[in-house]
């Protein structure tokens, strides 16, 4: 390998490199996942302190125990790093600039309020250096294009599941002649649902992490029991035990439903936080895990799979990006937002948190909180939200014509200064 | 702090619609107040009455005006947005058909006949309890809408049953009081100013009806 300006420099890289990753570790904490977190602080279903808790606890579960996919994406799925092979420096330095160019973005970006996504940004840097580094030929148009189109699909899906667990809800339970009994037959199943999807991609390959390998037959055969179990310990839960589920409240059916979706919403937010560490916590960690691996082998390595430390490190940096900056954006947020009820903010979390978990599985890194404006509009369609103001959408795809270009060619040039400047 | 998501929440416009309502109730129960005291002769505060009734509805106004302002193209609303605007326009109909009856009444200091001065009040008892019941109206509806529960759907649909009841009553005592006003008064002048008082005070019942009606229509499934 070419050496770098001077001995060192590499672990100097490093060095800067894990800061960045961290920095933007904690914007993504502050910022998307106080956002999944509000919904359940708006409807009451969490406190302050336990949206907080539970954040920490899931985001961190999820980018260790479902995380590593969309990081090797962002790490060598985008672009052909066997062509780097004979000059690892440049994947190094390119990786670098990438971090740097999505980090600069992503701070602008929030100085001047525009609705980016951390994301979209890093994916759009680290495609702006590799064009320079391994020119056209060597960006895989196919992941790009697949990234792309499921930066469009995925709120759609989010729409599309939210709208149809929300008629749902509304046709077998709102609608019927006595509410509570139906929740209480219903409710389960729900539970169930959720966790079949969690324990599906948790360990259909998901466990790749713990290095376990398991297909999809045998991932089904753990996943149902489990989600079965679940689900009946629900019901014992909300029927059977005198003093706890819903019985203790003194109001009306209405608000004994109410209590039910309160519990099956703790449940999916701390779901949305297990999906936001899949997905979003790889954002800051792939780039860095790249640069990890040059540094560490000084090659080009095809097949390393992502350290699980360094995952975690990424998740615990989210995590406290939370605490520390996210808590006044929660608060704000859960303020703002008195129209979700539990009813609604379960059917938008449920099915924002399954297309991203859906999407971390097959390795497309896509923006949390846009998958959650979809599910809610898509509530918002089946007439179960307060209103919407629709022109969001129109700002979310202005800014994804506004990230793509920018973050590409700033890290154009800051890969080419870098190559200039440190590259003997 | 990045605001794509918090954006996406628009105050509901009900909360306003609410106060609208309120300020309604309200004016039912001056309008009562001063139609009595009219009839009574022995009123001092008619017009101390009136233009109370001219502040609310002129505060009212302001609520319409905001609700409307704030409702721009690409909002998403759980009932029909020109559904909500009629009823809204309705119930400040209401509003402008109370304020026309006092201000009508005003134009006469010297009071109604004696014969119908009775039926006027008891008309009036008729019509006030439809505008009352347009808060509650509106309130069990911000709840329908938030909650979705069937029951409450099942309330308002009652809630809005009485209202047409009221409306149908008023009218048809209404048509009885155009009657007699024909067959026992012989003054011209006052023939016109009661049958015009009788109407108005009937178009009041009249436009909450119509809310009601545009309520039932949201409610709809």
């Amino acid at each position: 390998m070419n050496v770098l300006f001077f001995p060192g420099a590499d672990s100097l890289v490093l060095g800067f490199a894990t800061l960045l990753g961290l920095y933007m570790a904690a914007n993504i904490g502050a910022n998307d996942l106080a956002n999944a977190m509000g919904t359940s602080v708006g409807s009451g279903a969490l406190t302050m302190r336990q949206a907080v808790l539970a954040a920490m606890v899931f985001d961190l579960a999820g980018a260790v125990l479902a995380g590593g996919h969309v990081t090797n994406t962002i790490r060598q799925g985008m672009i052909n790093p066997s062509l780097l092979a004979g000059s690892p420096e440049k994947l190094l330095l390119g990786m670098f600039a990438a971090l740097l160019a999505a980090g600069i973005w992503v701070h602008i970006a929030t100085h001047f309020g525009l609705p980016v996504s951390t994301t979209h940004s890093i994916v759009g840097a680290v495609v702006g250096f590799g064009i320079l580094a391994v020119g056209f030929g060597g960006v895989s148009c196919g992941k790009v294009g697949a990234i792309a189109l499921s930066w469009v699909i995925s709120p759609l899906a989010g729409a599309i599941i939210g709208a149809a667990i929300y008629y749902l809800i509304q046709k077998k339970i709102l609608s019927s002649d006595s509410p509570y009994r139906a929740a209480q037959n219903y409710a389960p199943w729900l539970l169930c649902m959720v966790f079949a999807v969690i324990v599906l991609s948790v360990i259909f390959k998901g466990l790749k992490n713990l290095h376990l390998h398991l297909g999809f037959g045998s991932a089904l055969l753990i996943a149902l029991p489990l989600s079965l179990a679940a689900g009946f310990g629900g019901k014992v839960f909300l029927s059977k035990l005198g003093g706890v589920g819903c019985r203790w409240i003194r109001g009306d059916e209405e608000e004994k439903v109410e209590c039910v979706f309160g519990y099956l919403q703790i449940m999916t937010a701390c779901y949305v936080a297990f999906a936001h560490g899949a997905n979003d916590v790889a954002n800051a960690v792939g780039p860095l895990a790249a640069i990890y691996s040059v540094v560490k082998t000084q090659t080009v390595a095809m097949q390393v799979e992502v350290p699980i430390w360094m995952l975690a490190l990424g998740g615990a940096a989210v995590s406290l990006g939370l605490l520390f900056f996210g808590a006044r954006v929660m608060q704000t947020i859960g303020k703002r937002i008195t129209e979700i009820t539990p009813v609604r903010g379960f059917s938008a979390e449920f099915g924002a948190a399954t297309t991203i978990l859906v999407c971390s599985r097959l390795g497309l890194p896509v923006s949390t909180t846009h998958v959650l404006v979809g599910s809610v509009v898509g509530v918002g369609f089946m007439r179960g939200m307060g209103v919407l103001d629709l022109r969001v959408i129109r700002n979310i795809i202005s800014s994804w014509f506004i990230t793509l270009p920018f973050t590409i060619a700033l890290s154009m040039v800051l890969y080419k200064l870098f190559v200039f400047f440190l590259l003997s | 702090m990045r605001s794509t998501f918090m954006y996406l929440f628009v105050k509901s416009p009900f909360e306003n619609l609410k106060r609208h309502a309120d300020k309604v109730s309200e004016c039912a129960r001056m309008f009562s107040q001063a139609v009595a005291c009219h009839i009574d002769k022995k009123c001092e505060e008619f017009d101390d009455l009136t233009d109370q009734v001219a502040k609310l509805e002129s505060e009212a106004d302001a609520i319409k005006r905001n609700i409307r302002g704030h409702m721009p193209r690409g909002i998403l609303m759980p009932v029909d947005k020109f559904q909500f605007f009629m009823y809204l326009r309705e119930q400040d109909k209401v509003l402008d058909a109370v304020e026309d009856a006092l201000y009508w009444l005003s134009y006469r200091p010297q009071g109604v006949e004696d014969q119908v001065g009775e039926d006027l009040k008891f008309l009036v008892g008729k019509v006030v309890p439809a505008i009352e019941n347009l808060s509650p109206l509106v309130e069990m509806a911000t709840h329908f809408f938030k909650r979705k529960y069937k029951q409450k759907r099942v309330e308002i649909k009652s809630l809005i049953r009485e209202i047409r009841r009221i409306e149908n009553e008023a009218d048809t005592l209404e048509r009885e009081l155009i009657h007699k006003i024909f067959t026992q008064i012989k003054d011209p002048l006052q023939v016109y100013f009661l049958i015009r008082l009788v109407e108005t005070i009937g178009s009041i019942a009249d436009h909450a009806q119509n809310a009601s009606d545009m309520m039932r229509a949201m409610v709809s499934t």
